[in-house]
């Protein structure tokens, strides 16, 4: 909100400098978020005001706890008990002996409308606003338009209470009524749009049909024109939430809504009344007539006992008995002592102010935050660990950044065509996903099911920018819809790696798949995750011949593989058969897996014996089945198999590979010698032989 | 006697002017081989009177002590000049780079929301979760926000239907662990939330910390003596820190809580618009309501409650001056933390 400092000394005599007052309101809750030096008032002779050289515009962030701040006034109160200075309030008199008023006011919905009062006033002249008023009112932030709706918007903006001005000749029966829509009620309003107000909507009407959406916006028939003659001005308090609703159905914002609906001050309405009588009459002649006032819902101010303890104890203070009542009388609340507790009996325009801690925070905001003390909590020790979770995540994460890759962060929004670019099955689970009702952008109208799409977004944003090493990791939520009132959260470990064959220093074998499944095994080892198993994959995305599901004892947790070519095609790559390897795994399940806690075994006392066997076979005998059958082969002095080589291609047919594994023999016990281990081997390797096929290289 | 002396002298001339091993091989078979002067003259020794033999053996063997040790002082200092040439002939240029090893980065969020999650956790407290996807009544009314309140607009919140939102704050996981357990309570809750808003100072996901402590005898005091170690420890000792009034629905007092711009050292510039302060946290004492509608009993308990945005403290720590940034993902910004 933009507030004129120039104004504001017209209701309390400031002397102290612009940045003092505006560090003042903001240490008392009133965040002055910006102070713009502006031109000067002309002369204002009813305020009896001289020309002025320079104003200050604050710009006030006023928090929706503080509707009695939406005004000049407002703030005003706020610098007067800052600065304890008296206030003065500004002209109001409008005479006494007036005419009575033509126009009757009846209340129908007395709950959405507990206070109206209006003024009719005659033969005013419609024109152009004077030069001050018009100043002020474009300073805040509102344009002129002519001096009826100037001096509502002016009143407005000084005392924060609305105020409606109507053709008084164009309301039929010279009558005033407030009742709700009811069914299939339409009204164009002042900007010429036909509403559709819902049949809870508060409405004024005249005699015959609606004249205004109440508190929201005037209606277009009964709007004052150049050549009205009559008004009838309205001042009248409506019930928050009511007003609230009906404007954001309308989609219809207002000053008048704005300040509506956090509360306006139902005992001050007739005060605003007054003010705006009484400048239009200064800026349009006309002779004002005797308020209307139907009040059938009165306001009963709501008192409040406090314990004086309960203050301190709250804050953490010892703020004095005297103090604390002189703190409130200050912004108007009354108070009454009664010894171990005081009452509260807050001004209607405070009347938010209800319970204890109400009290305590205007007595924390005046007594200064900064005056109270700070201490460090007196408390037991409690569970002040980082939970398992959090503390396995970071070691994932550690993990992964010592292989290389680094971590990327992505919305958790994808829209569903990206299942469709990677050829995701109907009814796979990555469809179950939930949409977004109020998406800012199409692409983002789902939340994600899986991270690959982003994980692809971020290659192609970073390839497009001549970065040719991409290795990213990312380890998020996604959501499935299960069924139920919120979708099932899944934390998902995701990667995405790509490097280009350009040449570099030292000769590094483009690692590809391999590659990254070693970064994988390298996270899994460091995890204490062991017998994980890889079998080809049957992903839709992913290349046919270089993709691998990896599962665990209960099932599939994840894969890694290559995009397939028909993905890459549609990613319109400037690069020809480009690798990009991606992985994704279900890291609730992985983290399951992981193995607690250490156990220290023996390092081995006597020495081993090695044996190697190079085994060539048949392309489709997997390596992983290889293994497996050493694993097979009892004997109590086989330490350990590892396959060292992998070789096709020169001097080995087209289908066969070979594969060459060592085998380490040792005994816990004793130091084997050949002649005791020669026979176990040749076992191994006849049993080897037989259960794959296969024969022994270069025999 | 005299031709032993010249011997000797013989010798030392011919050694000096040895060149390679096999020089001094030469000159060894020469001087003490089988057929050498030495061995020559150790033969002739018979023929030396018996009274001058003691003196001449003794002399003689003294030269071919000489003699050897000083071929063997030769050939050790030949072949490591040998050895040298070999080594040099196989050296590296040492100034080429190294095979490089790569490591990855964390995200700067990631770094910092470990640094914020390390100084809570050594003030005793625990890190607790909870949905992103989550009902309206613990985003709003269960923190005091009900339908139809201005608070509302304070957020722009994304639906997924009328009582499923997109978090738009990490506050409701308070309410969530409030229900489960009882006080004393110290707890962070670091996660993602979500607006419905995005420009150069708005992204529609970012990060939040959340922090929640609840006893018998918390106060105003308590928060600020906890938030200012806080600061004093993400941003250094002596970092101005003010509390000012503010208003959060679920906590009354509030508090937003500034530190002196680290910029300008307070002196006010653009990135603190001139006031010399920025905003870091949003405070308050917990909401009797948002008590009362947890199960707590608010006139036996007290607590306060604190929420940070993880992506401005990054921006502020790093210089950072575009939130955007962070959800790019270009490496050439990755790598640099």
């Amino acid at each position: 909100m933009r507030v004129s400092l120039n104004w504001i000394k017209q209701f309390a005599a400031l002397a102290a400098p612009p940045q003092e007052i505006a560090d003042r309101l903001t240490m008392a809750g009133l965040e002055i978020e910006g102070i713009e030096k502006v031109a000067g008032d002309t002369v204002i002779e009813i305020e009896g005001m001289g020309k002025t050289d320079h104003d200050m515009i604050f710009e006030v962030n006023v928090t929706p706890n503080r509707p009695d701040c939406l005004s000049i006034l407002g703030i005003a109160r706020e610098v007067a008990a800052a600065f304890r200075l008296p206030l003065k309030m500004p002209r109001t008199d409008v005479g006494a002996g007036l005419p009575a008023s033509e126009i009757s006011v009846e209340i129908i919905d007395t709950d959405l409308c507990n206070r109206y009062a209006g003024r009719q006033i005659s033969g005013v002249t419609v024109g152009e606003s004077p030069q001050w008023l018009k100043d002020r009112l474009e300073k805040c932030g509102i344009r002129a338009i002519n001096n009826i709706v100037d001096v509502t918007n002016y009143v407005l903006l000084e005392f924060g209470h609305p105020l409606h001005a109507f053709d008084a000749d164009r309301l039929a029966g010279r009558k005033i009524r407030v009742a709700r829509a009811g069914k299939g009620t339409k009204i164009t309003t002042l900007d010429g749009v036909e509403r559709d107000p819902q049949e809870d909507s508060l409405l004024i009407w005249d005699g015959k049909s609606p004249v205004a959406v109440a508190g929201v916006m005037g209606g277009q028939d009964s709007a004052v024109t150049e050549t009205t003659k009559n008004i009838f001005l309205e001042s009248a308090y409506f019930e928050p939430t009511s007003i609230r609703r009906t404007s954001k159905q309308l989609g219809l914002r207002s000053e008048s809504s704005y300040r509506f609906e956090r509360g306006t001050d139902i005992e001050f309405l007739e005060k605003a009344l007054d003010r705006a009588a009484f400048l239009m009459r200064e800026t349009g002649g006309g002779t004002i007539h005797q308020m209307v006032d139907v009040y059938p819902v009165k306001y009963a101010p709501v008192s409040t006992e406090v314990a004086y303890r309960r203050i301190n104890q709250l804050l953490g203070t010892q703020i004095e008995k005297q103090e604390i009542l002189a703190i409130l009388e200050r912004i108007g609340i009354a108070t009454e002592d009664r010894g171990e507790t005081f009452v509260v009996t807050p001004p209607a325009y405070l009347r938010d102010i209800r319970h204890t801690v109400d009290v305590v925070e205007e007595i924390a905001r005046l007594y200064g935050f900064g005056n109270i003390p700070a201490r460090i909590p007196r408390t037991i020790l409690s569970d002040g660990n980082l939970n398992q979770r959090e503390a396995d995540q970071q070691r994932i994460k550690d993990a992964f950044r010592k292989t290389g890759f680094s971590e990327a962060i992505n919305y958790s929004f994808m829209n569903s065509s990206d299942l469709d670019l990677l050829s995701v099955a109907s009814d796979d689970e990555r469809r179950k996903h939930i949409a977004v009702m109020n998406p800012l952008r199409q692409e983002d109208g789902h939340m994600r099911t899986t991270l690959v799409p982003s994980l692809i977004q971020n290659f192609l944003h970073n390839i497009s920018r001549g970065v040719r090493d991409i290795r990213f990791y990312e380890l998020s939520k996604v959501f499935i819809d299960e069924g139920g009132q919120l979708p099932a959260e899944k934390l998902r470990l995701a990667g995405i790696f790509y490097r280009d064959k350009s040449p570099s220093i030292w000769k590094q074998d483009l690692p590809g798949f391999f590659g990254v499944k070693g970064a994988l095994e390298a996270v899994f080892e460091e995890l204490r995750i062991g017998s994980l198993s890889y079998t080809m994959s049957a992903e839709n995305f992913l290349h046919k011949g270089k993709a691998a599901d990896i599962s665990g004892p209960e099932g599939k947790l994840g894969y890694i593989g290559e995009l397939s070519p028909t993905v890459i095609e549609r990613l319109d790559l400037k690069i020809s058969k480009p690798e990009i390897i991606v992985f994704e795994l279900d890291l609730d399940r992985i983290l399951g897996l992981m193995k607690r806690g250490r156990n220290y075994c023996q390092i081995p006392k006597y020495p081993a014996i090695e044996r190697d066997m190079a085994i060539v076979l048949d392309e489709a005998v997997s390596a992983a089945s290889v293994t497996a059958y050493f694993g097979e082969y009892a004997s109590a002095v086989i330490e350990s198999v590892e396959l060292f080589d992998y070789y096709k291609g020169k001097n080995m047919p087209a289908d066969k590979k070979s594969l060459a594994f060592r085998v380490i023999y040792r005994s816990a016990d004793r130091t084997l010698t050949d002649a005791e281990v020669e026979p176990v081997h040749q076992g191994l390797v006849e049993f080897i032989l037989a259960k794959t096929g296969g024969a022994l290289r270069g025999v | 006697m005299d031709e032993l002396a010249a011997l000797k002298e013989a010798f030392q001339s011919e050694l000096a002017s040895v060149q390679s091993l096999a020089d001094l091989q030469q000159l060894r078979n020469k001087y003490s081989g089988k057929k050498g002067v030495l061995t020559a003259q150790l033969k002739s020794l018979s023929s030396v009177s018996p009274e001058q033999r003691p003196a001449f053996g003794k002399s003689l063997n003294e030269i071919k002590e000489f003699v050897e040790s000083e071929l063997k002082t030769r050939e050790i200092s030949f072949k490591d000049g040998e050895q040298e040439k070999r080594l040099l002939a196989e050296r590296l240029d040492i100034t080429l780079p190294g095979r490089s090893v790569m490591f990855g980065r964390s995200h700067p969020i990631s770094q910092i929301l470990e640094e914020i999650k390390g100084i809570f956790v050594s003030m005793g407290f625990g890190i607790e979760e909870g949905p992103e996807v989550e009902l309206d009544h613990y985003n709003f009314e269960a923190l005091n926000i009900p339908k139809d309140h201005p608070a509302r607009d304070m957020q722009d919140t994304f639906y997924v239907s009328n009582e499923v939102v997109l978090r738009t704050h990490t506050s409701p996981v308070q309410v969530r662990v409030m229900e489960k357990r009882r006080p004393p309570l110290r707890i962070i809750v670091p996660g993602k939330v979500y607006r419905c808003d995005s420009d150069v100072t708005h992204t529609p996901m970012f990060h939040q910390v959340e922090g929640l402590m609840v006893d018998t005898d918390v106060s105003f005091s308590d928060l600020k003596g906890v938030l200012e170690l806080f600061i004093h420890n993400l941003f250094g000792k002596n970092t101005p820190v003010r509390f000012r009034p503010s208003y959060f629905p679920f906590t009354e007092p509030s508090a937003e809580v500034d530190i002196g711009c680290i910029f300008c050292s307070g002196k006010g510039c653009r990135i603190c618009k001139t006031t010399g302060w920025l905003e870091i946290l949003g405070s308050g004492m917990v909401n009797p309501r948002v008590f009362e509608m947890a199960g707590y009993d608010p006139e036996e308990y007290s607590g306060f409650a604190f929420g940070m945005g993880v992506e401005r403290i990054t921006m502020l720590k790093y210089g950072i001056d575009d939130l955007r940034l962070f959800f790019e993902n270009d490496l050439r910004f990755l790598r640099q933390f």
